[in-house]
């Protein structure tokens, strides 16, 4: 009898920041565990201990070069919870704005320049080809159409921010800069081109995603719950309102909870073998308690955009499967819808009358030594928590992180492509690329500071139980 | 791979794009930046559009294929601290690349088969001494950059055809 092997595909490709996937197989040849290992490890909570709190915007901002907005908007505030402050309407709107451009640019990196080659040349492809230039070679629209949607988002953030990354706009208290009536004039004229692009690339994606039949009934595809941040009514939501949790069937789980007390139903439990956390329900305790946030997330759990065409789109959206949408698979689509929701609500948030009011910033000193700032962040729901001392040291900082919340699903849909795919007998890059690819459905932001996208090689090894390699290779 | 279905969208726009990249906080990795400062005096915004980046995004693509010419400025970390060195761009013909980052000759590539443009672009970096943290030049970089200033300039007449013959090698 065949002894017990393991497969590591190490590191992950296209998708931010550094992994690798082991597969368990079991003496046939079966696949019968898989894990997502995070192998790079940060620090932030720590090394922030000390520094004025004031700084903690800007300080976690350096979390992530592709979602800095998101850590910013969280960190601001929760530092207007250290305030205690009613931060002025304006500064509120205009966050809003910064917050989804980001969402916006973010979903279009991850569907047209990471997943795009997976969708458009196939699982199967030549990896030297499953890269920006396959897709221009293939469909050149489609490439500038990407580029066009990013270049929406960055130029709101610039605009807005002063710079595109790592913008220091956004500040205790509100903001630092009211907006000139040039740069909403300015973001304006390119709502409409963003809006075309959102719509003509949805109708793409959805034409396209009727040829992974099979990817969609096992790119974690099964009952989990849903949470995200919601308004009052149920509406969407990137920047305030109530924690709700639905279940596979739609249904309302949990609602009406304050994100500032997350930590009475969310769990977190370190793994020996990742970095990375995994968030839990606390009420179903782990791993009963696994959760999904994000875009697929947040559009089982809203019950409506609020928006015209993202609306529609969502309706759509919804007819993908019965009660709630569950494959992972459906990520890809979502991400547009939610870019659809981007585009117009930027636009109704820049024609409000009150939008090029001066009055953006309420200063105080400190009037509480704890805050808890949540926010959604493309990858769902984003928490910072911190307490400081009298001085407004800061004593303590905790950071729920949406890859962390997704780190369950995505290591169960990891297997769940495995245990279809692979088999320990023959090993193709096809089955390798599809294990891949389940992960980047969710788009998981292991940090962006260092990676070299599409340069890193793909090594899958098979290592026996003495910890010899058995079988081998490699993608250049 | 082929590329189809490629034309340019616009007419071109007459100026001169300068792309200053670099890391403003790793010492001499800004000397772009630095350099982007001082070509804001010596250049009106009709004459030439000036951006600062950390690094080089596929965004950048279509501004740069309408413009008359591009110069990419940047840190070197070969040669002699301070040297100054300037090359043409040639399209590249490597075609694995990231998202986060890309040589000019690959934006330049982005920017052919995209817009249907890629316009005369140079190259050209100092060498930097000191890439620790800090937004400080070190002393060597730093007197190297009016020479750096004037090298851009006869390269932006260069391309708008007011002065003949291009060089390639150190200054």
């Amino acid at each position: 009898m065949a002894e017990p092997r393991t497969i590591v595909i190490d590191p992950v490709t296209r998708i931010e920041g550094h992994s690798k996937i082991t597969l368990h197989l079991d003496e046939h040849g079966k696949v019968e565990d898989a894990r997502f290992h995070v192998t790079q490890f940060r620090g932030f909570e720590k090394f922030c201990e000390g520094r004025p709190f004031s700084e903690m915007p800007s300080l976690m901002a350096r979390i992530c070069g592709i979602c800095p907005v998101s850590h910013l908007i969280a960190s601001a505030k929760a530092c207007d919870a250290l305030l205690a402050v009613k931060i002025p309407p304006t500064a509120e709107k205009l966050r809003r704005i910064i917050n989804i451009a980001q969402v916006a640019q973010s979903h279009a990196l991850s569907l047209f320049h990471l997943s795009c080659p997976d969708l458009l040349l196939g699982m199967d492809s030549d990896p030297a080809e499953s890269n920006l230039f396959g897709v221009i070679a293939k469909n050149p629209q489609l490439a500038r159409d990407g580029i066009a949607l990013r270049k929406f988002g960055q130029q709101i953030i610039e605009r807005l921010g002063g710079k595109r990354i790592h913008p220091a706009w956004v500040v205790p208290g509100g903001v630092s800069e009211p907006l000139s009536p040039e740069d909403r004039d300015a973001i304006l004229k390119t709502v409409p081109e963003a809006l075309a692009i959102a719509m003509r690339s949805l109708e793409w994606l959805k034409s396209v995603t009727d040829k992974f039949r099979e990817e969609v009934s096992v790119f974690g595809n099964f009952p989990s719950l849903f949470m995200s941040i919601v308004k009052r009514d149920g509406g969407l939501t990137f920047y305030d309102g109530e924690i709700r949790f639905v279940d596979e069937t739609g249904e309302k789980v949990a609602s009406q909870l304050d994100p500032a007390r997350y930590f009475e139903y969310l769990g977190e439990k370190v793994e020996p073998w990742s970095y990375l956390k995994s968030a839990y329900y606390l009420p179903r305790g782990f791993p009963d308690g696994i959760y999904r946030v994000g875009p697929l997330a947040r559009l089982n759990v809203c019950s409506q955009c609020g928006t015209p065409l993202a609306d529609q789109a969502l309706s759509e959206f919804r007819e993908r499967q019965p009660n709630a949408v569950v494959s992972s698979f459906y990520y890809h689509q979502a991400r547009l819808v939610e870019i659809l929701y981007c585009v117009e609500r930027i636009e109704q948030l820049l024609n409000d009358p009150e939008i090029l009011s001066k009055h953006v910033r309420a200063i105080a000193n400190p009037n509480a030594l704890e805050g808890v700032g949540a926010a959604e962040a493309p990858r769902g729901t984003l928490f910072h928590h911190y307490k400081i001392d009298e001085h407004g040291l800061i004593k303590w900082v905790n950071l729920i992180i949406a890859t962390g919340q997704n780190n369950l699903a995505m290591n169960r849909s990891v297997l769940q492509v495995a245990q279809h795919y692979v088999s320990g007998d023959k090993l193709t890059r096809g089955m390798l690329n599809r294990v891949e690819a389940v992960i980047r459905a969710y788009d998981p932001c292991l940090s962006c500071s260092t990676h070299a996208l599409g340069q890193m090689a793909l090594k899958l090894q098979l290592i026996g139980p003495d910890g010899a390699v058995v079988d081998e290779i490699c993608r250049p | 791979m082929r590329f189809v279905g490629l034309e340019a969208k616009e007419p071109m726009t007459p100026r001169i794009l300068i792309i200053a990249y670099g890391n403003p906080l790793c010492s001499d990795d800004g000397i772009a930046w630095h350099a982007a400062d001082l070509l804001r005096e010596r250049f009106s915004p009709d004459k030439a559009e000036i951006i600062c980046v950390h690094q080089l995004i596929p965004e950048l693509a279509e501004s740069v294929s309408q413009a008359q010419g591009a110069i990419f400025l940047d840190a070197g970390q070969i040669g002699v601290p301070g040297e100054i060195c300037q090359a043409r761009v040639a399209q590249g013909t490597e075609v694995l690349f990231g998202t986060h980052m890309l040589t000019p000759a690959q934006l330049m590539t982005l920017s052919h088969v995209l817009y249907g443009n890629s316009p005369n672009a140079y190259e050209v970096s100092v060498t930097g001494e000191s890439f620790a943290h800090g937004e400080q030049l070190s002393r060597k970089v730093k007197s190297a950059l009016p020479q750096l200033i004037e090298v851009i300039d006869r390269i932006a007449q260069q391309i708008c055809g007011t002065q003949p013959c291009s060089r390639t090698g150190i200054v």
